[in-house]
């Protein structure tokens, strides 16, 4: 692998460089944000709109990458068309994370400096593309850390709120054990194969050059790695707290942007390294983890009343259906899950934005506060219904497409995985209760009082509300696009 | 001069490993428990560079610097919570601190 | 021509768009309630004229009418499509017909709400729903509108969401909302098994194409598990949505609601779409007799038991609520019994004299300023003529009086039942048309007869404005004379070869379920003169019911029933708590699911809890109370012991299994 031909090595370096365009691009808007709030000292969202040019330009930049499929940076980084879609699903979310924070109260008060802030998300951002084409253990553990460093700081922004220190504590702490473990896992795999390459690794295993003890110990703590990222049970326990502590935004992006980048990783991770693994039943390992973690969330969403901390279990709910979707794991699987993270990143950030937005006015995220605050904000309450039943999967939604390609994929796998569909079937009749909860709240109850003041927003506030509405409406209805395009990328992933 | 077997360097960051996990697990002091995820990573450097100069790839040694740099960096991050948080609570007992629970 | 199918649901969905988004910009009631009517007026038009020119040259098979294509990916494709044939320009022309004179009506019920806009928008929204269901040429449009109208009948029974309500463990309207919402999402789960059960099999969706290859392979599938289970699944959602036990508990709480989306929702259209989608699929019931068996035996139970829960009601809406849920088990049981024509003949008669009542019950609640208990009411005949002269046809066609519409078809329900399944299940009904008779007079003897028992602090009862009476009178047309479409063979033969307009129309949509049905059972002949002896004795049952009611109530003193309630006082309980049913599924359901998460989830995870346990029962239980809730104890440390705990566990699991 190591080639000293200097004139070989530095074309392949420029090689790598150009392909990896987009993530340079990431990294001089983080410097260049840090930069912007010292230049700009009176304006406070000068860096904040320095990210999002940044982001528009990385994502202009992805454009040019379609279809491109590479190895760069002596086989650390994979750039596929499967990397790409979820860079894609990350930089929107990133965005519309950003475009959140301008309107959040919790965060511009008290003239807070934010520019770290954003270049903070900028630097998150570049983790989560490194980790969608990790392909080798050192670039797996420091994409996630790069990702959880920033996310540590940004759980805690609001440093003087006691609930953002306590959730960054926690944060920290379990992840540090868990990004521990994982680390730990890596160097018996290392040991046991004599490799940090995966494809290397995938070769070595399925020719079973490996043994099998150090196989088994070492998958099962790299998978708790991938499992604390997207918060599978029982590696979720930091995610509700830190829901509950952290700005609105930040649990929006947690809930969408991170989990999706660690399915991302976790993939590819299974794809090469599990399915080739003789010793680890890892389907059944990863039914049983889809099944704890759907009904945990799900059943535990029942009994909350901070609408953050629903949103957290509802998320843990929601990694289920996807984990399910990886039990398959061949092109129909994989090309489902991608489906599920795409309408579920939508659905997810606009009821973040409308707990947001609501948290601006009645300063609570209380569920009990919300009594008929649906007939005082008529037109973010209706916005907020459609991503609530998209969340539960009622059809016409982008939520009920996610789920039907879930379970198609699994009743196609053969009837040996029916009873998971069942099973996940069923708890999407339960998530139905507490997202009725909500809306039961907002428009069943309250005063009879029959001159109902109104709140004012933004109409930029509503803008960006709708505009996450149109795609949950929009692919519920017409999702053509999106399936050939999950399709295309899963096709060329395998081949 | 007989080397020293490979077992010897992997038993001792196995018990370096699982000391601390226990002290994560038991001591309530905050800065105790960033020293003992410290030691976790610490074991894992051992094993890492036992590896890699029993197989004479480098590729472990590499990691290891990148476990280090990442280790400094998580520890800063996590003392410049804990200080932010004794700032509010002047406690850093872990215990105490549970206000988001249920 | 068919192609105008497209405008009918689009119609009412752009009432619903302009009305939702504008409604509160235009303040004027007459503006917002002539759009609301006009788009369901005109839709009704549309299906008039297309039925028109169908009858004239009916096509050879369903037209379908594509509008996009939905879904592609390989060999599965979804198309958005409409159907029209018989069935489906049937029930469109009810719900368009009966809908419009109900949106009519509402001018004048709603007039002066403060949202009066929201309720003909959620009027439209609810039409379109209504519409994708019975137009839809494949399942899984129908579940849209299924899921659709049970969206719609969730925001309209909550309509009134700041409104006390009494109910089993309900307290509000939205409690009320919800609950209607929650028992029609099991049955929705029955429907969506049921859908992925017909794509297993068939490969396909298309209702035209899945009943094709039913019926071309019936010998197979004959009596075959698959069916019955597609079947069961199927039904089991029709017990949601058309309130059949077990699941009828929810529609006489979702009387919660305005009375006129009573009317329209829950008594003439939307609790009439699990009878749609049986017969739409009568070649898959007919292939499973088990189900069919199922379908007539609940249809039957549910007939019966809620007759008897009307008798005792004091509620004005309760009563037709109930009864409702009972013509409902009527219709029921005739599909059971493979009377496809004779469910379907039921659903337009009922929607007639059954809309009408509602409508009825809205204008005397009108005028009695908001009085729904019929004990409080009395000798309303002299304030109110119109509203008493058409309650009154109503009352005689639901109590199945010669000639009224409601007679014709209960009574070809009632001859069929006993042709194809014997005395017993036609005794039961019968005797479930004796309690409507007596229930139903029993409601016109104390609401229009005897003395005042009101009190005129609201000032005096006083007949509707003609925007609620006009289509009261329309519909009393239409209950009286809409049964002459129905005529039986043994009363009109003497006129031509086959009277029976509505049979010779819908016949070509069930010739297929018909031909297995008949392939497998052997057509047994009955002769007429047993059949006309039967429907006298209906006929005589009925004028028994409304006799004793007469003889009951007449009587200012109620001294006979009152006589009943104390001599048989254990059954009076029984029916006024409608069989225990609502308490049954708070304790057995909703307690259990609510129990087993808060306490058994919370506890079980939490070490504490667990150590409590073993430390010792005392000080266990209280420690238990304490720490029932302490999943996520909120000490990061534990979090970090369960973590580790769980990869232990996967690890030993692993290593010494």
């Amino acid at each position: 692998m190591i080639n000293f031909d200097m004139n070989l090595l530095t074309a392949h370096l420029s090689q790598s460089i150009s392909v990896f365009a987009p993530e340079i691009a990431l990294l001089v808007t983080f410097i260049v944000a840090l930069f912007m709030d010292v230049v700009f000292k009176k304006t406070r969202n000068a860096s904040g709109y320095t990210v999002c040019v940044g982001l528009v330009v990385t994502g202009i930049l992805l454009c040019t990458q379609c279809g491109v499929k590479d190895n760069i940076f002596v086989s650390m980084l994979a750039v596929d068309p499967f990397a790409l879609f979820f860079k894609f699903l990350i930089l929107i979310s990133s965005l519309v994370v950003c475009l959140m924070s301008f309107f959040s109260d919790e965060l511009n008060k008290d003239d807070r400096k934010m520019g770290e802030y954003y270049s903070l998300i900028a630097g998150m951002t570049f983790g989560m593309f490194l980790l969608t084409g990790a392909t080798n253990m050192i670039m797996i553990y420091l994409a996630i850390e790069m990702m959880s460093l920033t996310s540590y700081v940004l759980a805690g922004f609001t440093k003087e709120i006691k609930r953002a220190s306590e959730a960054s504590l926690k944060y920290v702490i379990y992840g540090s054990i868990s990004s521990g473990i994982m680390v730990y896992g890596m160097s018996i795999m290392f040991g046991a194969s004599g490799t940090m390459n995966l494809v290397e690794l995938a070769g070595l295993i399925s020719a079973g050059k490996v043994a099998m003890m150090p196989m088994i110990v070492a998958s099962l703590m790299i998978i708790a790695g991938f499992g604390y990222k997207i918060s599978a049970v029982p590696f979720h326990f930091w995610t509700p707290d830190i829901y509950e502590g952290a700005p609105v935004t930040i649990s929006a992006f947690l809930a969408v942007a991170s989990k999706t980048a660690g399915f991302a990783g976790f993939i590819r991770f299974a794809q090469m390294i599990l399915t080739n693994d003789p010793f680890l039943d890892w389907k059944i390992v990863l039914a049983v983890l889809a099944v704890l973690t759907m009904c945990i969330g799900n059943l535990s969403a029942i009994w909350q009343n901070n609408a953050k901390r629903l949103m957290a279990y509802s998320a843990i709910a929601h990694a289920g259906y996807v984990l399910m979707g990886m039990v398959v794991m061949d092109e129909v699987g994989i090309s489902s899950i991608m489906i599920y993270l795409f309408m579920y990143a939508f659905m997810t950030l606009g009821a973040f934005a409308v707990i947001m937005l609501i948290a601006n006015k009645i300063g609570s995220e209380d569920l009990d506060d919300y009594n008929g605050i649906g007939y005082k904000m008529p037109v973010l309450g209706a916005f907020m219904v459609i991503f609530l039943f998209s969340l539960a999967g009622c059809p016409p939604t982008a939520g009920f497409v996610g789920k039907l390609y879930i379970f198609t994929a699994l009743f196609e796998s053969g009837s040996q995985w029916a009873w998971l569909a069942v099973i996940g079937i069923l708890n999407s009749v339960v998530s139905f209760y507490y997202y009725a909860k909500i809306m039961r709240n907002m428009y069943l109850r309250g005063d009879a009082n029959d001159t109902v003041e109104r709140y004012s927003f933004s109409s930029a506030s509503i803008a960006l509300v709708a505009i996450i509405t149109v795609p949950v409406v929009l692919f519920g209805i017409y999702f053509g696009p999106i399936v050939e395009w999950a399709n295309n990328s899963v096709a060329l992933f395998f081949n | 001069m007989q080397a020293i077997p490979m077992e010897f360097y992997l038993i001792l960051s196995g018990i370096l490993f699982t000391i601390g996990v226990i002290g994560v697990l038991t001591r309530r002091n905050a800065i105790i428990i960033f020293m003992s995820i410290e030691l976790m990573l610490n074991s894992v450097n051992l094993s890492l560079v036992t590896f890699s100069s029993f197989m004479g790839d480098a590729a472990g040694e590499i990691f290891v610097f990148f476990v280090m740099a990442v280790a400094a960096a998580e520890s800063a991050v996590g003392l410049a919570v804990i200080l932010a948080l004794f700032r509010k609570k002047q406690t850093v007992d872990v215990d105490k601190i549970n206000l988001i629970k249920w | 021509m068919y192609d105008l199918v497209k405008f009918v649901p689009l119609l009412p969905l752009l009432g619903f768009l302009f009305l939702g988004l504008l409604g509160n910009k235009i303040k004027n009631e007459k503006i917002i309630g002539s759009i609301g009517c006009g788009t369901v007026g005109i839709a009704f038009v549309l299906l008039f004229s297309m039925f028109w020119n169908f009858i004239q040259a009916p096509p050879e098979s369903a037209v379908i009418v594509p509008i996009y294509n939905w879904i592609t990916i390989d060999d599965f494709n979804i198309q958005i499509a409409y159907q029209v044939d018989q069935l489906s320009l049937l029930f469109g022309m009810i719900i368009t017909g009966v809908g419009f004179l109900i949106h009519v009506y509402s001018i004048g019920y709603m007039h002066g709400d403060r949202s009066f806009f929201r309720f003909f928008s959620y009027l439209n929204l609810f039409i379109f729903m209504m519409l994708n269901l019975v137009l839809a040429n494949n399942f899984l449009v129908t579940f849209l509108g299924w899921e659709g109208v049970g969206l719609c009948s969730y925001l309209l029974i909550g309509f009134w969401y700041d409104k006390k309500f009494q109910g089993t463990r309900l307290t509000w309207t939205g409690d009320a909302a919800n609950k209607a919402f929650i028992t029609n999402r099991v049955g929705d789960y029955g429907f969506l098994i049921g859908m992925f059960l017909v794509f297993i099999t068939f490969g396909t969706l298309e209702y035209t194409s899945v009943n094709q290859a039913a019926s071309n392979a019936y010998m197979s599938y004959y009596g075959s598990g698959i069916m019955t289970a597609i079947t069961i699944m199927f039904f089991l959602g029709c017990t949601g949505k058309s309130a059949q036990l077990p699941l009828a508990i929810w529609l006489p709480d979702a009387m919660a609601g305005p009375t006129s989306v009573s009317a329209l929702i829950h008594a003439a259209t939307m609790v009439t779409s699990g009878i749609f989608l049986i017969a739409r699929n009568s070649v898959l019931f007919a292939l499973a007799p088990d189900t069919m068996t199922v379908v007539l035996v609940v249809g039957i139970i549910t007939a019966f038991t809620a007759a008897s829960v009307g008798l005792v009601q004091n509620d004005l809406k309760k009563v037709l609520a109930y009864s409702t849920v009972s013509q409902l088990g009527f219709m029921f049981a005739a599909l059971g019994a493979g009377a496809f024509t004779a469910g379907v003949f039921h659903v337009m008669t009922h929607a007639f004299f059954k809309g009408l009542l509602f409508l009825a019950a809205g204008a005397i609640i009108h005028g009695m300023h908001d009085e729904q208990n019929i004990k409080k009411m009395g000798g309303l005949k002299s304030y109110m003529p119109k509203t008493y002269f058409t309650f009154l046809i109503a009352t005689f066609a639901i109590s199945g009086i010669p000639f009224f519409s409601g007679f014709f078809s209960k009574d070809e329900i009632l001859w069929s039942v006993y042709a194809n399944n014997g005395i017993l299940p036609w005794a039961i009904l019968a005797i479930s048309a004796l309690f409507t008779a007596f229930y139903m007079f029993r409601l016109l003897y104390l609401v229009f007869f005897g003395k005042e028992r009101f009190n005129c602090e609201h000032g005096k009862p006083h007949e509707a404005p003609a925007t609620m009476t006009i289509p009261l009178i329309i519909l009393a047309f239409l209950s009286a004379f809409g049964g002459f479409l129905g005529i039986p063979d043994v009363l009109g033969s003497w006129a031509s070869e086959s009277p029976n307009l509505i049979h010779n129309y819908l016949s070509p949509i069930f010739a297929d379920a018909n031909r297995v049905l008949h392939s497998h059972a052997g057509h047994s002949s009955h002769s007429s003169i047993l059949e006309l002896g039967l429907m006298l004795v209906s006929v005589l049952l009925a004028v028994f019911g409304i006799y004793k009611a007469k003889q009951y109530y007449s009587d200012p003193a109620w001294t006979s029933p009152r006589k009943l309630v104390r001599n048989y006082n254990g059954i009076y309980r029984m029916l006024l708590s409608k069989y225990k049913l609502d308490e049954f599924y708070f304790a057995v359901v909703v307690d259990t699911l609510l129990n087993f998460s808060k306490n058994f989830l919370w506890k079980i995870f939490d070490v504490k809890g667990i150590d409590g346990v073993v430390n010792g029962t005392a000080k266990g239980t209280l420690a238990f109370a304490d720490v029932a809730r302490k999943i996520q104890s909120g000490i990061v440390q534990n979090y970090a012991l369960l973590m580790t705990a769980g990869i232990v566990a996967i690890l030993c699991i692993y290593i010494f299994i």
